[in-house]
């Protein structure tokens, strides 16, 4: 009977050299490569129906003149992205790498600087790690509710408290200036992805040596030198990861936006996100939103090719520092 | 014990897991919506439908709204699937829905929304189950595109000022104004009570930021002449400078829509504020004053002039039929809800959203409701719809004038050059 038993550690019959798709028994057994495809698949299918297919038709409306109400659609050429490439860009850019880099800076200071804490040795860590969590848990909208009710300009919790503590006169309005709206959103999207930042580094400052830092302290280092000599050095790597895959997100973050400020004041927190949704849900004009759209995912493009250039530098350097160390210890025998 | 498995068999099990999705999936298509209704065709037995509407997710019409719904289910035995989205989504939500064939049945509507939702092609015309119900002539033609009935007037008003006469008295205001000069000295004696009153709640976040445009009409832009947005035009710049100045005057507020401006209203915290008639139960509802609803009250818009008409803007719900599964039975259920004279009764007395029917209005629970029937003289008398409504774009040239007003009371824009970008703005998308 010519069965194969996928138990684990029990290896399939090996193809003889002639043989790699079975030819002489093609009727009852299936070749590698088409049993390759076959689990491949439904995978295959759902990428091409939820991600592929989708991408390929708004980039294609780039193209065209057409509308979400009215049907069909007229070749434009690059009119499209041209328009979007107009006196509105630079801006939108501008404001987009406002949130990105503010809402990537802030939670790396603060996950790296919790990450630090909670790896040292104390009572009631464990629960501080776990409590921590809490805000990467509750979902992006309800976070941008809660930042909303915190800022609102005539009943929200901060003005409260800090005309309770005396410390203003009249209430302020929070997201009617642009710059503390913008304010607003990175702490609202840093609260919500600090923890994220701090489990990942806090699994990075666990591969540091302790030894290192017993030897380092030793030598007569402070605890500011240790960090930027011993645990630094060891948790670059990660940090360069985890801090190009939260500007990766932050630059295609709506909810927080959408939600609390809705681009404004005065379309001031606008990013590439809410101004595509804008153009295409509440101007209907899906030419221009695919223009944008396309644009947008040019530069989130460059972002994922610095990012798998890094991952992959990170993996090499990883492998080398391995074999670099396997050498000096088959040296020390 | 362990089970083999040949890839011959994966192959199989996979084949048959397929084939029973495909099965599911051929079903699921064959029963439409999945309300279990037949086809729309015909005027046979009574069948499933869905009524899609916001009502449905706001607190203070989601009890009375699901108590109608229930009690038309009841009386044709039949099933309705409520879909509901927020006020601000709602619009969205439906379009894509309505586009993309996965909607049909009855469905709520702004009367700002029609010209837009009616572009889709999908709705039914509603001339055969509107005739002989007395409705209106207003109402039915807010309610026509293009001549076509594609909705049926639910409740039709206006958005108007709302008071707190309590509050006026208290700044010795004894007769709400009626031109802006006098309306302007009347909010800096509201101003003058101290404990951090707001005189005006007027809009002034994006999403409600429209009302500006009537008041851009009070100062004479039409707004729209013929092809061509008149927005920039010195009568639409006169008002936004006029805006800025109560705003820095602190006699509006910054970072108030309609919600917040009816908590502020329902706290005491302000004296007057834009809403339609539906607004008055929410407000009542939440506020800690118990006696504000004899309080309330309305006035005429003030108007630039002396003996200028006011300008208002007409408010009001349709609701629509989407053609496909159950659209007859929801054709039914549309005339029911807005024109059965128990029903628009009982939803007035406990909603206050006045009906559209010649009986409902002559009946003495509308002529005996103060409020609404001062609202009803003193601002739907002079209601008109807003000229941008014809525009299916009418959401995205709100929020272009919105971005541009909001440019100019933050200080980032001059009244004349804002004004003229939005103008620009909505010409491009009338042009469109």
């Amino acid at each position: 009977m010519t069965t194969t038993d996928v138990r684990p550690g029990v290896h399939p019959p090996q193809p003889t050299a002639d043989s790699s798709g079975d030819r002489g028994n093609r009727g009852s057994r299936l070749s590698d490569k088409s049993f390759i495809f076959f689990l491949l698949l439904p995978g295959l299918v759902l990428l091409l129906a939820i991600v592929l297919y989708p991408l390929v038709r708004s980039l294609v409306s780039a193209f065209f003149k057409e509308s979400l109400i009215y049907p069909g659609m007229t070749f434009v050429g690059f009119d499209n992205i041209l328009d979007a490439l107009g006196d509105d860009f630079a801006p939108l850019l501008g404001q987009t790498l406002i949130f990105t880099i503010g809402s990537t800076v802030l939670s790396f200071v603060l996950g790296m600087a919790l990450a630090l804490v909670l790896n040292q040795s104390f009572r009631g860590r464990g629960v501080l790690r776990g409590a921590f969590l809490i805000p990467w848990l509750v979902p992006g909208v309800v976070v941008s509710f809660l930042w909303m009710w915190i800022f609102d300009g005539n009943y929200g919790v901060l003005n409260g408290v800090l005309q309770q503590l005396h410390l203003i006169d009249h209430p302020i309005a929070w997201l009617f200036n642009t710059d503390a709206a913008r304010g607003a959103l990175i702490i609202a999207k840093s609260w919500n992805s600090f923890p994220w930042m701090m489990v990942m580094l806090l699994a990075g400052l666990q591969t540091v040596p302790v030894e290192l830092h017993e030897a380092a302290a030793m030598d007569g280092a402070g605890s500011i030198r240790r960090f930027f000599t011993v645990t630094w050095p060891h948790v670059r790597g990660i940090a360069g990861l985890v801090v190009l895959l939260e500007f990766i997100w932050n630059f295609q973050h709506f909810d927080t936006i959408f939600v609390l400020t809705g681009g404004g004041p005065a379309g001031t927190t606008q990013t590439f996100a809410t101004e595509v949704y804008d153009t295409a849900f509440k101007g209907y004009d899906l030419g221009h939103a695919g223009a944008l759209g396309l644009l947008w995912m040019v530069l989130l493009m460059i972002l994922v090719v610095v990012y798998v250039t890094f991952s992959e530098r990170g993996e090499k350097s990883a492998t080398a520092e391995k074999s670099e160390r396997a050498v000096k210890k088959e040296k020390t025998r | 014990m362990t089970t083999e498995f040949s890839r011959r068999d994966m192959f199989r099990f996979a084949a048959v897991g397929l084939g029973g999705v495909a099965f599911a999936g051929a079903l699921a298509g064959c029963s439409g919506d999945g309300s279990g209704g037949s086809s729309g065709g015909g005027s046979g037995a009574p069948t499933n439908f869905s009524f899609a509407s916001w009502g449905m997710s706001e607190e203070a019409t989601k009890p009375t709204l699901g108590a109608a719904i229930d009690a038309f289910a009841k009386k044709k035995d039949v099933k309705i699937k409520t879909p509901s989205y927020d006020y601000n989504d709602y619009l969205n939500q439906m379009t894509l829905q309505v586009r993309g064939g996965q909607f049909a049945g009855a469905a709520q509507l702004d009367v700002a929304w029609a010209s837009g939702f009616a572009a889709l092609g999908k709705l039914k015309d509603l001339s055969s189950v509107a005739s002989g119900r007395g409705y209106t002539s207003a109402a039915l033609k807010a309610g026509q595109v293009d001549g076509k009935q594609i909705g049926l007037p639910w409740t039709i008003a206006a958005i108007g000022l709302i008071t707190n006469t309590e509050i006026l008295e208290k700044a010795k205001i004894s007769k709400p104004a009626t031109t802006i000069d006098e309306f302007e000295d009347q909010l800096r004696s509201l101003k003058g009570l101290g404990g951090g009153m707001i005189p005006y709640a007027a809009s002034t976040k994006a999403a409600q930021l429209k009302d500006i445009l009537v008041w851009m009409q009070t100062f004479g832009s039409p707004l729209i002449d013929g092809k061509k947005c008149t927005i920039g035009d010195d009568e639409s710049v006169k008002a936004v400078t006029w805006y800025k100045k109560l705003y820095d005057d602190g006699l509006i507020a910054p970072d108030v829509d309609r919600a917040a401006a009816r908590t502020l209203f329902a706290q005491g915290k302000t004296a007057i504020y834009d809403d339609a008639p539906v607004g008055k139960a929410g407000v009542v509802q939440s506020s800690p004053d118990k006696d504000l609803a004899s309080k309330m009250s309305s006035m005429a818009r003030p108007v630039l002039a002396d003996g200028d008409t006011p300008v208002e803007v007409l408010w009001g719900h349709l609701v629509t039929v989407v053609d496909g599964d159950g659209a007859d039975t929801a054709a039914q259920f549309a005339q029911w809800l807005t024109s059965d004279e128990k029903q628009t009764l009982s939803y007035f007395s406990k909603l206050g959203l006045p009906p559209t029917t010649k009986k409902a209005l002559a009946s003495s629970a509308v002529a005996d409701d103060t409020f609404v029937s001062d609202f009803t003289k003193r601002v739907t008398a002079n209601a008109s719809a807003e000229p941008l409504w014809k525009f299916p774009q009418y959401g995205q040239m709100e929020t272009e004038i919105a971005d541009q007003v909001q440019a100019v009371l933050i200080g980032k824009a001059s009244p004349k050059d804002a004004m003229k970008a939005a103008g620009e703005a909505v010409q491009k998308l009338m042009d469109a």
